[in-house]
């Protein structure tokens, strides 16, 4: 299995990557790369969509699509985007909204990371997010369009770059002063 | 005749402007001089390795609560360590909850670990487009709880023996609670240095003999380049405050007071 995991948030609804996701070329070039599995985490809004897709009789390209709307942890479906013998299972790619708690449960796997910022939310921190994670090869930043073509980088930088803490302090390292410990 | 009865009605006026004025200036005078001068003393080490640590948590709400416990993941507990950790959640909140019940069985593979811990519940500051009219009683309610809870007088609260109230470390990462938690911990920290001060006037001996009540602030891994409000307001109050990326180290409040520091990704 190889899986690609689109996941939206819980928050805002986020139509146009959903959209984007379900075109021909997209679902061809995941095709190409042998994908196996596209998993999408629609959100509240997104079921629309994808139901439409399925009923719509297009061809999935041979991929096996699944879907749900909100999950209170996505942590498993994360997992199963990492490489994991066991199961016979491959390298994945997680596409995602710029929100903290995904592209860092993301990084934290080690998965090859697309960031696509939200254009229709008004905070732009999370363009700024994506904007240095990208600076810093630790996750491709795209646009809504541009997708596609970003799963050749992201799977390449995630060969090349493999985030871990190391040479990092610890949380407790660095306030062990606080405590006042002896020496 | 006193000379205040002969005043014009714009005479007493006038001076009255003039005393809230002093007034207004003296109490931001000394608050600004007391944060500064607590945030630049340095923690005396009197503590003793491996004697009893009480540690307490404030857990903000879903990325917060998330963040926190990336963080926590990374502290390795020495079984010989005793610490006790106190959870802070707002009431509602039930992912915060179930975070720190899953955390604190995942490793307490020891079987006194359930006895140390709480998890204890503060009415929300702010709720989600509560109006700013009544915003202010809520938050006073919640810091009274905070006033409560760093005591030790929550009801729900059950600290074993070896353990004092007042926690010795609080951590915080947002929002609205976290400035609370961190405000009250400032406050009573003021409180008991007065009290150790006449102690010590009086010849006697100092009521603690280790640090208590030092707070930690770490700004969110999601703010890359401008601090949150959380962050801004807190800037000139925890002891200590920790940033995640570089362009937000050496940030202070004013000339004079602690700087930002920069601690490289905490949460991976």
């Amino acid at each position: 299995m190889k899986l690609c995991f689109v996941t939206v948030g819980a928050t805002a609804s986020f139509e146009k990557l959903l959209e984007q996701v379900l075109t021909p070329d997209f679902l061809q070039t995941l095709a190409e790369r042998h994908y196996t599995h596209l998993l999408l985490q629609y959100g509240k809004d997104g079921e629309k969509i994808y139901n439409n897709f399925l009923n719509s009789g297009k061809s999935h390209h041979g991929l096996i699509l699944g879907g749900f709307d909100f999950k209170s942890s996505i942590e498993p479906e994360m997992i199963m985007t990492t490489e994991r013998e066991k199961q016979e299972q491959q390298r994945g790619l997680i596409i995602c909204h710029a929100g903290s708690g995904t592209v860092l449960a993301g990084l934290r796997l080690g998965t090859p990371l697309i960031v696509v910022p939200n254009p229709d939310l008004a905070d732009n921190h999370q363009q700024e997010l994506a904007d240095v994670l990208e600076q810093d090869n630790y996750a491709v930043s795209s646009t809504i369009q541009d997708i596609g073509s970003a799963i050749a980088k992201a799977e390449l930088q995630k060969a090349e770059v493999f985030s871990s803490r190391s040479g990092n302090n610890t949380l407790f390292e660095n306030i062990s002063d606080q405590m006042g410990f002896l020496d | 005749m006193s000379l205040y009865l002969t005043w014009s009605l714009w005479e007493w006026l006038l001076w009255s402007i003039v005393l809230a004025i002093t007034l207004g200036f003296g109490i931001l005078f000394v608050t600004a001089a007391s944060l500064m001068i607590s945030q630049n003393t340095a923690v005396a080490k009197t503590r003793k390795r491996g004697s009893p640590v009480h540690i307490l948590i404030v857990l903000g709400s879903g990325g917060h609560t998330a963040e926190m416990f990336y963080m926590l993941d990374q502290y390795k507990f020495d079984p010989k360590d005793s610490t006790y950790r106190t959870y802070v959640v707002s009431s509602g909140d039930n992912f915060s909850a179930g975070k720190a019940r899953d955390f604190e069985t995942k490793r307490g593979d020891g079987e006194e670990a359930h006895e140390n811990y709480t998890i204890l519940t503060v009415p929300r500051a702010r709720r989600v487009h509560q109006s700013y009219l009544t915003a202010p009683f809520s938050t006073l309610h919640c810091f009274w709880t905070c006033l409560t809870i760093l005591r030790g007088l929550h009801p729900e609260q059950r600290l074993l023996r070896e353990y004092t109230a007042y926690p010795d470390l609080i951590l915080t990462n947002g929002p609205a609670t976290a400035v609370c938690m961190v405000v009250a911990a400032k406050l009573i920290r003021f409180g008991l240095f007065f009290l150790e001060w006449s102690s010590w006037l009086q010849g006697r001996s100092p009521v603690f003999t280790v640090s208590k009540l030092r707070t930690v602030y770490v700004e969110s891994w999601a703010r890359v380049s401008s601090l949150s409000t959380t962050g801004v307001i807190l800037l000139p109050i925890a002891d200590r405050f920790l940033v995640q990326w570089p362009a937000q180290a050496g940030r202070r409040a004013w000339w004079g007071m602690k700087k930002t520091q920069y601690a490289g990704w905490l949460v991976i």
